[in-house]
């Protein structure tokens, strides 16, 4: 598989129309099916769920006991995903 | 001063140099000589990365292998392969001899 990849925009390139990950800032990740890119890592997906980590109650109770993570998710049918927001991308495990 | 060297430093004072590193260069020297092998990529974030480092381009963003997601020293996601978009790159640390 090394031999196919040159640049790291192969790995992108390799996920089309496949599920992929893409961890965002704002502590927000997505899956979803990958249908278009660009160089900014300008995303369209398809079938898309975002899952929002929220972490709540911070500051409040004692330590170790206050904060929670609570998780947002919703679904989006077609989505287009600003480059600089994108972190990471992972393609579906091709093990 | 252009054309007269300076004197020696006094030499029982001074510590001896340090031993030259066994890979001195460039930036760009040292990516291409990480290219393969383990590298550990830290984000602005703090969140590291472990894995293989398989490739990277000019704007240094990065296509990892094996990679392990580590946030505060634990490990919080693992990928078979993953792309990192180089804005968020801090550092790019060889984890094993190059």
């Amino acid at each position: 598989m090394e031999s196919t990849i040159q640049e790291p925009f192969d790995l992108i390139r390799l996920s089309l129309s496949e599920r992929v990950f893409v961890k965002l800032r704002g502590d927000r990740e997505l899956t979803g099916i990958l249908h278009a890119y660009d160089g900014h890592m300008n995303l369209i997906m398809s079938d898309v769920e975002e899952r929002i980590m929220l972490v709540e109650g911070i500051d409040v109770g004692p330590p170790g006991q206050g904060a929670t993570v609570k998780v947002a998710t919703r679904k989006m049918d077609m989505l287009f995903v600003r480059g600089d927001g994108v972190i990471l991308v992972s393609p579906p495990s091709r093990t | 001063m252009d054309d007269t060297t300076p004197p020696p430093p006094p030499e029982e004072q001074a510590p001896p140099p340090p031993p030259p590193a066994t890979h001195t260069g460039s930036p760009t020297d040292f990516l291409k000589g990480v290219v393969g092998k383990r590298v550990i990529v830290r984000l602005t974030s703090g969140v590291d990365y472990r894995g293989v480092l398989s490739c990277l381009d000019g704007y240094m963003n990065i296509a990892l292998e094996q990679t392990e997601e580590h946030v505060n020293g634990i490990v919080t996601n693992r990928y078979g392969d993953a792309f990192i978009r180089g804005n968020n790159v801090l550092y790019i640390s060889a984890a094993e001899v190059i």
